[in-house]
């Protein structure tokens, strides 16, 4: 049978990559052809691949609103970078005491749990309102976008930690304060990890949604000033460029998991 | 003062005294243990075998300090136990290792928090490696060990800490038939070696007899105890424990004692309508 | 619980004090909850910018499940298609991939300027987001059925590729569809939230923008609350719908 079943297998996979090419491409030709060579869609409302392509290129050297292509891009960096560290250095402190210590649970969670069904583009005006236009607007939606996910994972991570685990080091001589940084902490970061992870990926929506709404810089900016402009191409580049963006900061997170719970087996 | 339960000579180093037991499940709370006295002399092997869900696990929680009992008092030298402590190691079923760690890691674990200097601990910790026999896995992850290894680690992480006592809960339990025999004599090897008090919970009458000095029979839920059975030199031979366990398990004096222990265990299960 | 609630008292007690004189806290900034209370009541019969509180409510409502009925009847055929047969997966899945990374909210432009400012782009946008959950989820569970219980089919005498998709790949994988559904609507919420904050002339969104403008903070931070409300409603029926659907699944806490 293995020769016959290889073979039939190899034939599948060809045909699957076939099939996924020609559709891509067919996707991209589909494209072409009604911008460019029947002209079907005015460039206002579709422009053609190329006129991305040069796009792109162009605004590389050339500053759009306050900055060139490079500059946004760093600017969106900038404010999910900025956003996501302080939402991880308070969610996670606080998601470990609140899992470990009832008082503090107790106290806290209802505050959090009113808080918490607001989606973060809620936010919005009331952070205008607030922080005005600047950095702090964007970076405040983003920390509350990653914040919530994070929390609730760490806290359910550390809440729900495997009783064996406890009972053995209590059993071995370990206090309440070492139980807890020394067993609890490391047992809950799987679920930690997989908190940020749901985290940053909604804070890069924050990022996009804080930046189409109030700002004067950045990709979101740019996605918005082509509809504001009438340039569609100024729009699908900020668009590509979020979501390579997205996919390399998931990429980031998921090697940081691989390498924070070094010891799972695949 | 402690009523002593059993009037022997030895020191007695865990007492029971009238100890019930509550679990609880669904909001529904049933009496696991009821009224068990037991006392445990140092450097005794006591084995507690009994039908399943009879509470021999909640009996040792006690014991461990991991939970109150709702009735009556346990002590170890004289003093009640209010909660766990590193005098009295637990080897659990399940292992419990940290997954996190290595084995080395594991095994030294109790140990830093009794102030021992880092060239000690690495002595010790060496030293219950070779005990167990698993040199060259110092630097292996629980996940990459099979389930023999892994309850050696376990058991080494306990010995290693040096408890006066230590209490043993089904430990071979999740290991196949061969593993466990080898584990057996392993442990009686350890337990020639370093003496402690042990107290072990099993469900198989083999085990029992070849492990322990006296077996602790218990009926079914709620568990009290049924029948004490010494093992000594008049039932079983003298010198068993230094006898491979293919040797002692063939002897006719091993099958009278298992069968006269079966029979009790045998008696409650049919009674009590427990299959 | 007693502390619990000594501390949403405090919290409560605090906001009051700080704002109540107006002095320390101003009320553009942040209004006394009494006062949030009183506006509460007094938009919700009658007219603010445009609609009273209800109405901006059903609104938003109405549009949200438009596009989101919508996403649902196309997202979970497609996504059942894509797992059970590898060659609409093979034409389907690279485009889908594509797209994918790109955060529906990105679409709002590009969709206002194609259709305008009306409700058309805000569904589309809707759909988009609610539609990918929707696609991903129903694949995963088509992949993810179980090969022992297709086998157990097969040997029980069901021969056809659609009674086997019918009989046992759709039925064992609702749960995580029912997921993907879960999640479609809480995107679909979203999305809908920043439209509106974007360009319209009714909704929540729309009257939370207004608000801020006029520096009314209490009818801005009542839009919150109710679309905070609302989301946890529509998730907490959709859970109910799915324990209704798929009485055999084991619930985990939380």
């Amino acid at each position: 049978m293995g020769h016959f079943a290889e073979k039939f297998l190899d034939q599948i996979y060809q045909e699957k990559i076939v099939l996924s090419l020609s559709s891509v491409l067919g996707f991209i030709f589909l494209w072409y052809l009604v911008t460019d060579l029947l002209g079907l869609m005015p460039a206002i409302v579709l422009p053609s691949p190329e006129k991305v392509f040069f796009t792109i290129y162009e605004k590389i050297l050339v500053p759009v609103g306050e900055e060139k292509l490079f500059g946004h891009i760093g600017v969106s960096l900038v404010r999910i970078l900025v956003g996501t560290g302080m939402a991880l250095g308070l969610a996670i402190p606080l998601g470990i005491l609140m899992g470990w210590y009832e008082n503090l649970d107790a106290i806290a969670s209802p505050i959090i749990e009113v808080l918490r069904p607001i989606p973060p583009i809620a936010w919005i005006p009331l952070a205008i309102l607030w922080l005005g236009i600047g950095l702090g607007s964007k970076v405040f939606i983003i920390t509350i976008g990653v914040f919530f996910p994070t929390l609730i994972n760490t806290y359910l991570g550390v809440k729900f930690v495997e009783p064996l685990l406890i009972k053995a080091a209590q059993t071995l001589g370990a206090k309440d304060k070492n139980i807890l940084w020394e067993v609890v902490v490391p047992a809950s970061v799987p679920l930690i990890v997989a908190g940020v992870r749901i985290g940053v990926g909604l804070g890069m929506m924050c990022l996009v949604a804080a930046e189409l709404v109030a700002a004067s810089s950045g990709l979101g900016f740019l996605i918005m000033l082509g509809g504001d402009d009438l340039k569609p191409e100024l729009s699908i580049t900020g668009m590509i460029l979020i979501g390579i963006l997205g996919l390399i900061a998931d990429r980031i997170v998921l090697n940081i998991e691989r390498k924070v719970i070094y010891w799972k087996k695949e | 003062m402690i009523r002593s339960v059993n009037g022997n000579q030895q020191p007695e180093k865990l007492v029971a005294q009238n100890v019930s037991v509550l679990y609880e499940k669904d909001d529904k709370s049933f009496l696991a243990v009821d009224d068990v006295s037991l006392s445990v002399q140092e450097g005794e092997f006591v084995v507690i075998v009994g039908p399943s869900g009879c509470g021999k696990t909640s009996f040792m929680n006690t014991l461990a300090g991991l939970v109150r009992p709702a009735k009556g008092k346990v002590y170890m030298d004289g003093e009640e136990i209010t909660g766990p402590s590193a005098e009295r190691g637990v080897v659990f079923q399940q292992f419990a290792l940290f997954p996190w760690k290595t084995a080395y890691e594991n095994i030294e674990f109790g140990l830093k928090y009794r102030g021992i200097s880092k060239e000690q601990r690495d002595e010790i910790v060496r030293k219950y490696i070779r005990l167990v026999k698993l040199e060259g896995f110092e630097n292996s992850f629980p996940h990459e060990l099979s389930g023999g290894m892994k309850q050696r680690v376990a058991i080494a992480r306990v010995y290693a800490n040096r408890p006066q006592v230590l209490l043993m809960d089904e430990p071979f339990g999740a290991l196949d038939a061969q593993t466990r025999t080898i584990m057996q004599e392993d442990l009686t090897e350890m337990f020639l070696a370093e003496k402690r008090t042990v107290v072990f919970i099993t469900h198989s009458v083999d085990e029992a007899i070849y492990l322990g000095d006296r077996v602790v029979i218990m009926t079914a839920r709620p568990g009290k105890i049924k029948k004490i059975i010494r093992i000594t030199e008049e039932n079983l031979v003298p010198d068993r424990r230094n006898l491979n366990y293919d040797e002692v398990v063939n002897l006719k004096e091993f099958r009278d004692l298992k069968g006269e222990i079966w029979g009790l265990i045998k008696a409650e299960i049919l009674e009590k309508h427990i299959l | 619980m007693v502390l619990s609630t000594v501390s949403v008292i405090a919290v409560l007690g605090v906001w009051f004090c700080l704002t109540s004189s107006g002095k320390i806290i101003s009320p553009a900034f942040l209004p006394a909850p009494h006062n949030i209370v009183i506006d509460f009541f007094r938009i919700l019969r009658s007219s603010y910018v445009g609609n009273t509180l209800i109405g901006h409510t059903l609104v938003s409502l109405q549009i949200v499940l438009g596009g989101f009925f919508l996403a649902v009847a196309i997202g979970i055929p497609l996504g059942i298609l894509m797992g059970w047969f590898k060659r609409i997966e093979a034409i389907v899945d690279p485009l889908f991939q594509l797209l994918r990374p790109i955060p529906p909210l990105a679409w709002i432009p590009l969709s206002l300027l194609w259709f305008g400012i009306g409700i058309k782009s805000k569904i589309f946008v809707i759909w988009l987001s609610a539609f990918v959950p929707c696609v991903i989820n129903s694949y995963t569970g088509i992949r993810l059925t179980e090969p022992l219980l297709v086998k157990a089919a097969l040997g029980l005498g069901v021969k056809r590729q659609r009674d086997l998709l019918r009989e046992v790949a759709i039925p064992s994988s609702l749960p995580v569809i029912l997921g993907g559904v879960r999640i479609g609507l809480g995107s679909a919420w979203m999305t809908l939230v920043a439209a509106e904050l974007l360009a319209s002339d009714a909704g929540l969104g729309y009257m939370m923008q207004m608000a801020r403008r006029a520096l009314e903070p209490s009818v801005v931070i009542l839009g919150m609350l109710i679309i905070g409300v609302l989301g946890a409603l529509m998730a907490r029926g959709l859970r109910a719908l799915e324990k209704r659907i798929c009485p055999w699944v084991v619930e985990e806490e939380h």
